[in-house]
């Protein structure tokens, strides 16, 4: 079975139309109708309380999980007619977890495993693993067996690995949960540098301050549907506050601090550091 | 005791009428009828479907021809013998199937504590009753993990055989990783605390549940020796 992408070269934008999908016959519409288009490079963060859709939501987009009404599109494709191997080819998707997906003897193989499966080989394997190796701060660990490294350094690696799959589309679903400072510091600058590439990130997370700081487009769900979706300012200012509250997340710090001193929307440091002026 | 029963009980009609009174009347009273019917049949079809076969065709000593495939012979007595063990497998599988759809894991355990058997080997039964559907998770989210990575479980057999590996190596180390944790988190609880400790709950247990228990297992007894005995032929 072929790995390869069916059609021309891709600009790889995401789109769901109507999606809905149920976990069981006659169950919770886990999704209830969500309309998302996602253009190509952009960084998105999706964010809501445990049991929103969230993770359901990003597992439509490479296949894992089939909607039960509604359809996802990939480049235009429509994504019910293409294997979820296919569509690891243009969607790289990171799990939350990484002891369930680490299974290789070394660093190395580990993050050798994806690219192999989509075909690479020969030099162009060996630069994309030491360039996610690099960017992850593994380099020098290949002959490292991975339960020999820490929680947050097995995260990385699995960030890495999907990372080496050089995948136009990287979803993230919490990336910074277990991370260090160190570690939360790397995870920032592989997003930043994949989205110079012109990647799209979309990533999963709790941490406001990471959203507001790392992506321009934050997308807000409560059960199974999108109720906020704009950029951090628009999201984390104040008369969005209430729609926040309704699904328990709080804004980041810097933006109440800016609420309270009356100097608009500040959602990340920065902002606020330059609203407070010289 | 319905699974050792069935087996007991000579014959097709027994085990049938010990199915139906024993598995799906009580399944039926407790709602689960439909998930009792999947997972039993689920549990039992790939060695029900072999023994059904196996003696069908290859019946020793058989001599009445039923039908004919080639070279293979199908015997009415290998058709009659394989009925008999198809009735016990299903019996066995929705025994136990039922026991799992009707009892809730801690309930078990408690009960079991509470009939003075050892806190360990209570959390053990448990724990065991527990592991398969967890196992099952596990397995599921490794794979989801796996297949995000481009690597392909459908097609052709080699493909399949060659996917099991990143499957299997997390779903064992995992499940290894895991019960070392859960160790430590039960001794950090006082777990291996010796002397008596008390119930949070006593599981219901009615005088009329009682009596039905031991008047099986009365049965079940008077069953065995009876067929030993031979005093039904």
């Amino acid at each position: 079975m072929s790995h390869d992408w069916p059609g021309p070269s891709p600009v790889t934008e995401l789109r769901t139309e109507g999606l809905v999908h149920r976990y069981a016959d006659g169950g919770v519409r886990a999704l209830d109708g969500v309309d998302l288009h996602v253009a190509a490079g952009e960084r998105v963060a999706i964010v809501g309380q445990n049991g929103s859709g969230k993770t359901t939501l990003v597992r439509h987009l490479n296949g894992l999980l089939r909607p039960t009404e509604g359809r996802v599109t990939v480049d235009g494709t429509d994504a019910a007619g293409l294997t979820i191997a296919q569509l690891a080819s243009r969607v790289g998707l990171v799990f939350q977890d990484p002891d369930r997906q680490i299974f290789a003897g070394s660093v190395r193989s580990e993050v050798e495993f994806g690219p192999r499966n989509l075909g690479r080989a020969g030099a162009e394997l060996r630069d994309a693993v030491s360039r996610a190796l690099e960017a992850t701060g593994l380099a020098g660990e290949e002959a490292t067996n991975p339960y020999d490294l820490g929680q947050s350094r097995r995260k990385l690696l699995a960030l890495a690995s999907v990372l080496a799959m050089r995948t136009p589309v990287l979803v993230l679903d919490e990336p910074t949960t277990g991370q260090d400072a160190r570690g939360l510091e790397r995870v920032r600058t592989v997003i930043e540098s994949a989205a110079s590439e012109g990647r799209t990130v979309i990533a999963i997370s709790h941490d406001m301050r990471f959203v507001a700081e790392s992506f321009e487009r934050v997308i807000v769900m409560r059960a199974g549907a999108i109720i906020l979706d704009g950029s951090a300012s628009h999201v984390f200012a104040a008369d969005a506050w209430d729609a926040l509250a309704s699904t328990h997340l709080e804004p980041p710090l810097a933006a109440a601090i800016g609420q309270r001193l009356d100097l608009g929307s500040t959602p990340t440091d920065a902002s606020l550091i330059r609203a407070l002026g010289p | 005791m319905t699974a050792i029963a069935a087996v007991a009980l000579g014959g097709l009609p027994g085990p049938i009428i010990l199915v139906a009174a024993a598995v799906v009347l009580p399944a039926m009273a407790a709602r689960v009828l439909g998930r009792l019917v999947r997972t039993a049949l689920l549990l039992a079809l790939p060695i029900a479907i072999s023994a059904f076969l196996v003696n069908l065709f290859f019946f020793p000593g058989a001599t009445q021809v039923l039908f004919r495939i080639g070279p293979i012979v199908a015997t009415v007595e290998g058709f009659g013998f394989a009925l008999e063990i198809l009735i016990r497998i299903l019996a066995i599988s929705g025994a136990v199937t039922l026991f799992y759809l009707t009892t809730r894991p801690g309930d078990l355990t408690l009960d079991l504590e509470r009939r003075g058997i050892s806190p360990r080997v209570a959390f053990v039964t448990n724990a065991s009753v527990q592991t398969v559907p967890a196992l099952v998770e596990r397995a599921g989210q490794i794979t989801a993990a796996q297949r995000a990575r481009g690597l392909d479980t459908e097609g052709n057999i080699w493909r399949r055989v060659r996917g099991i590996v990143p499957i299997v190596g997390p779903v064992i180390l995992g499940s290894i990783a895991e019960v070392e944790e859960r160790t430590m988190a039960l001794e950090a609880r006082g777990f291996t605390r010796p002397g008596r400790r008390t119930l949070l709950w006593t599981p219901a247990d009615s005088v009329r549940q009682s009596i039905g228990r031991w008047l099986m297992l009365a049965a079940l007894v008077a069953l065995i020796v009876v067929r030993l005995t031979g005093v039904l032929g």
